[in-house]
């Protein structure tokens, strides 16, 4: 496979670094790190968070394909914009936080697109496992050198129906579609 | 003025507690048909607080209602025959409704999942488990018992002035305690 051009380019760019061979792990930084989520509600907007339990990434920045993706959340620590909806959230009806205490996400592959990446996937939410696109985007931290990939931030957005793992409550209120972003601090081991 | 009811009037306590109710019965309704029928959003979540908090508090006055009923009790209808038969039992259904409607909106609260606040601040007990089949059960009762609360009420609003207007005192004596 043909190294992707545009994504080396566009991560040459963002990080100005020679080309290094070696896929490079990296630990999350979970106190700077966070995962948010936002949804209709009528005509107004519900956002809330969910804590990162652990997240395992591996990115190789010459052969993306070779990155790699695990998060896992605690649904229990929820929070919302407002508290009815962290209730609604965590309960029964929609993420079953008892029942459920765990959300993973665990990439499966990994491709350039335009000046990010493609993550495919799979979630798995109330113990259901759907297939997911994530778009990732890395960027250098604030206040680190040009060419510094021991800390990074990683964005990862995408879009799920929250039908698709039975988390139906409320739906003649509140949006099926549900936006992710997921912004991860990372450091390299070691 | 008397405070207490006697056989052939209302005390001013009764008189309070059924005009209260009156229009807190009618406003909760025209209130719960809003919510029933709008889009819900973070402008008029308050709705659904206001709904729940008056219905309580109706709740709560009809419990009041009857003890003190118990204690004092108030006359009976001015009819005769079967046509008083015929009111108590109408009378007894109000009050059957009056206790079901506000049970069942509180346990179909609680079967959603989301705790029933007082006044925005204090923490219903549930009533039953979270359950969605629970949930619809007790908001088909619930709407139910306060439509047909409705009808009676109205019928009873126009009993009422129609006795007036016959000439028995009726709505005289529950609003100035004697016919």
């Amino acid at each position: 496979m043909p190294v992707p051009f545009r994504f080396v380019l566009a991560a040459s760019i963002l990080l100005a670094l020679p080309a290094s061979a070696a896929p490079v792990a990296y630990d999350l930084e979970r106190d700077r790190s966070s995962v948010t989520f936002e949804t209709d509600f009528g005509p107004d907007t519900i956002t809330g968070s969910i804590p990162l339990d652990s997240a395992d990434l591996t990115l190789d920045f010459d052969r993306v394909a070779n990155s790699r993706v695990s998060v896992a959340l605690d649904v229990s620590g929820a929070t919302a914009s407002f508290p009815f909806a962290a209730q609604a959230l965590k309960g029964p009806k929609v993420l079953d936080a008892r029942a459920h205490p765990q959300m993973t996400f665990q990439s499966t592959s990994v491709q350039a697109a335009g000046d990010g990446a493609a993550v495919d996937g799979n979630l798995t939410i109330r113990g259901v496992t759907q297939p997911v696109t994530l778009r990732a985007e890395i960027y250098r931290q604030k206040g680190t050198a040009v060419g510094d990939r021991s800390h990074l931030t990683v964005r990862l957005t995408g879009k799920v129906k929250r039908s698709a793992f039975g988390a139906t409550g409320w739906s003649d209120m509140v949006s099926d579609e549900v936006r992710i972003i997921i912004t991860a601090r990372i450091a390299a081991k070691g | 003025m008397a405070l207490r009811n006697s056989p052939d009037s209302f005390g001013l306590i009764s008189r309070l507690i059924h005009w209260g109710m009156a229009l807190l019965i009618l406003s909760l309704i025209a209130l719960g048909l809003r919510i029933s029928w709008m889009e819900p959003s973070l402008s008029n979540l308050w709705l659904y607080g206001l709904h729940k908090t008056m219905g309580l508090s109706a709740f709560g006055l009809v419990l009041f209602r009857i003890l003190w009923h118990l204690i004092s009790p108030p006359p009976g209808p001015l009819a005769t025959g079967w046509q008083r038969l015929f009111i108590k039992a109408w009378h007894w259904t109000l009050y059957a409704l009056m206790i079901a409607t506000p049970v069942a909106g509180w346990a179909a609260s609680s079967a959603s999942g989301i705790d029933t606040l007082y006044a925005g601040t204090f923490v219903v007990p549930p009533l039953v488990e979270v359950s969605e089949r629970a949930e619809f059960v007790w908001f088909i009762l619930h709407e139910i018992f306060a439509k047909t609360l409705l009808g009676m009420v109205i019928v009873h609003m126009l009993a009422a002035v129609k006795r007036e207007m016959g000439g028995d005192g009726t709505l005289t004596r529950m609003l100035r305690g004697r016919a």
